[in-house]
């Protein structure tokens, strides 16, 4: 998937002003918020809490071994009857997809929701080559359908509205025109299950590995993981190598903080557990099952101070919780995964120069670390990230010209004095309507406040009655 | 030459240890706290949770009172998708079936609007059932009829996540790994994806019938 994280800024002006998708947006985040409250807190604030300290040791003990791990996974899953592959980068997991399909004769696709398969492109890939991909994921689907990206990692389709989501089955699918939700659902399961019926490979991703079992973990709610899962010939599993846990006892933590974090469920509708193809005897299920360990960049971030946003589990919660990104909504941030975990994945993934403004786009009001179900310090890493920026020269130069002459007004007493009198001159003492230059972006949605008859300095002195 | 695999690993060898700071497990919280958990109070758990789900709950007296309430939902349908009859686990039924003109395939028979299955296990907490692949256990049969019966033999209610893990535990490794795959069911099928409005019966069954076998026999 191409990035446009760059341009987030044109991007979310023209978004901020597009009313029924931030109408979208909010409801969409509020109520996934107050569901995440519900769920996590369900038996105390203070369970709640340790349970995701809890969660975040599963992870973190996790990636502290995870190249042993790996190992101990691709050993097991191959005692398993699975197949395992490695890919380095998206080119090489979307030329191994291929391979497979090619090796088993598939001309049909059906994929449950996968980050990953977004990441590397996958679809594209496979419709190059005359394959043709099904997203069975009812937003997916609709996301597919519109020739768009998704614009949340747990509801693609956040942005949209149920009247735009009618016409365009209307238009791509001729559905008999309806309002209803549930009229429209069923229309589309009927449509996808022909598909899956037909289809001769079944792609999802993983969002858990348990090295101890050799087990590949998924969670949906509609059920169509499980069609993947079982009707086709074949099951390829494209899952980031951050996604090992040790035991099944951390599993079990982990597979039930996520639904939780994510819509406030105690746990999804379908929680499955594979470890491996159909056994002998057995009527579906599938013949194969691959599983492609996708690097892409993860074990470039492994050893550096970002480590620790490898243990995201994907739930979509500092989304839902963040102010940014409830205003501008995903689109902006101009890749696979927006909001707070998106801010820095993005630029981690995909280069800093890459993605300049994404470090900016939030408030670090530290909503998004409050939410994590494993406790990520987002916010030190924007903050980080805004470091890196400046340090490597993407600042702009207005930011570092601008923040040298701040900082110097605040090494000096008296130039800190000055400026504020200057300003106070300036205006005549009145809130200034408009900000000059620069600042000028940030008084356009805001007000800028009075400034005070007497600077605090000026009142200290007089009070103090020198 | 080395591999990607070789690769991959190497880079992430290269930067251990970790700087992450990481605590030793010390054991693992539930994450329902239940408190009691004699079997009555389990399955009183188990049947609220389910129902918050939206599952329909039956709980007949006996066994031939079961098979009675399955027949009733299965209704007029001639043709339903089921595990084998014996893995099941409710004596009599196949005979009951084949009075009523009722046959059971286990092929992914695409029209048939009912799917009968026992279960391996139910989570109390979550009102939630287990199942695990096998032979005479298609996947299809909790999948793909809108409407999935599933039969909760005496027993089977276990606290939660974390208890069916340990079970696991003390079966061992190689019986959790003979099944190809396991499925936690939490309810009906469901999405949310259009303008987040809650639909049952996305892709998988609308209708979970749960059909708790035995008596209840109070307070032990």
């Amino acid at each position: 998937m191409k990035v446009t994280s760059n341009a987030f800024i044109p991007v979310a002006q023209v978004a901020l002003l597009d009313h029924e998708m931030r109408r979208s947006v909010h409801e969409g985040t509020t109520t996934a918020y107050q569901k995440r409250l519900i769920g996590m807190f369900q038996s105390g604030e203070e369970h709640g809490e340790a349970m995701r300290q809890q969660a975040a040791q599963a992870k973190r003990r996790a990636l502290s071994r995870l190249p042993q791990l790996l190992e101990q996974a691709e050993a097991n899953l191959t005692a398993n009857g699975a197949h395992v592959l490695w890919a380095e980068d998206g080119d090489e997991a979307n030329r191994l997809v291929l391979e497979i399909a090619r090796r088993h004769g598939a001309q049909s696709v059906v994929k449950s929701k996968s980050m990953v398969s977004e990441e590397i492109g996958l679809n594209h890939a496979l419709e190059g080559q005359g394959i043709e991909v099904i997203e069975t994921d009812l937003g997916e689907y609709i996301i597919q359908l519109a020739h768009e990206t998704p614009s949340h990692i747990v509801a693609p389709v956040i942005h949209k509205s149920l009247a735009s989501i009618r016409d365009l089955f209307i238009q791509q699918l001729e559905m008999p025109p309806t309002d209803d939700a549930g009229v429209m659902a069923r229309f589309a399961r009927q449509v996808l299950r022909a598909k899956f019926i037909a289809a001769d490979m079944g792609i999802t991703g993983g969002n858990f590995v348990i090295a101890e079992t050799r087990t590949v973990c998924l969670v949906t709610n509609e059920g169509n993981g499980r069609l993947v899962t079982s009707l086709p010939r074949i099951h390829i599993a494209i899952v980031g190598i951050e996604k090992i846990v040790e035991t099944l006892a951390d599993y079990a933590t982990l597979t039930q903080i996520l639904p939780r974090s994510a819509t406030g469920q105690s746990l999804a509708v379908y929680t499955h557990m594979y470890n491996g193809p159909r056994r002998s005897g057995e009527t579906d299920g599938p013949e194969e099952m691959y599983v492609i360990f996708v690097d892409n960049g993860r074990s470039e971030i492994y050893g550096t101070k970002y480590a620790e946003v490898l243990t995201c589990i994907r739930c979509g919660a500092c989304m839902n919780a963040c102010p940014v990104y409830r205003s501008t909504g995903g689109h902006a941030y101009g890749w696979v995964y927006p909001g707070p975990v998106g801010a820095v994945l993005t630029p981690l993934l995909n280069g800093l120069e890459n993605a300049r403004p994404l470090p900016h786009a939030s408030s670090l009001c530290g909503a998004c670390k409050q939410v994590c179900p494993v406790d990520i310090d987002l916010p030190r890493m924007l903050l980080d990230l805004r470091d890196d920026l400046f340090q490597q020269g993407h600042a702009e130069g207005i930011w570092k010209w601008g923040l040298k002459l701040w900082a110097l007004g605040n090494q000096s007493p008296l130039l800190f004095e000055l400026g504020g009198r200057a300003a106070r001159t300036l205006t005549g003492g009145r809130a200034p309507r408009k900000l000059p230059g620069p600042l000028r972006g940030w008084s356009k949605f805001r007000d800028f406040p009075p400034f005070a008859k007497k600077s605090f300095r000026q009142q200290w002195r007089e009070r103090r009655g020198t | 030459m080395s591999t990607s695999r070789d690769r991959i690993l190497d880079r992430l060898r290269a930067a251990q240890p970790l700087a992450v700071a990481v605590k030793p497990s010390n054991g693992h919280l539930p994450m329902v706290p239940l408190g009691g958990q004699s079997p009555a109070g389990l399955r009183a758990q188990f049947i609220e949770q389910a129902e918050k789900l939206a599952c329909i709950i039956h709980q007949p007296a006996a066994g031939t009172d079961a098979i009675q309430t399955v027949l009733g939902i299965i209704g007029a349908d001639r043709l339903i998708l089921s595990w084998g009859l014996e893995h099941i686990g409710l004596p009599g039924f196949a005979e009951a079936l084949a009075t009523s003109g009722i046959r059971a395939t286990q092929a992914r028979e695409a029209s048939a609007r009912i799917g009968v299955t026992g279960v391996d296990a139910c989570l109390a907490a979550t009102g939630s059932l287990v199942i695990a692949t096998g032979v005479g256990k298609p996947r299809v049969a909790s999948l793909l009829p809108p409407v999935h019966i599933a039969i909760v033999r005496p027993g089977q209610i276990i606290a939660d996540f974390e208890t069916w893990v340990a079970l696991q535990h003390r079966n061992g490794p190689d019986d959790f790994r003979a099944q190809a795959s396991q499925v936690v069911i939490s309810g009906p099928s469901r999405t949310a994806d259009i303008a987040m409005q809650l639909i049952l019966g996305m892709h998988g069954p609308g209708e979970l019938h749960l059909v708790i076998v035995g008596a209840y026999r109070g307070n032990i």
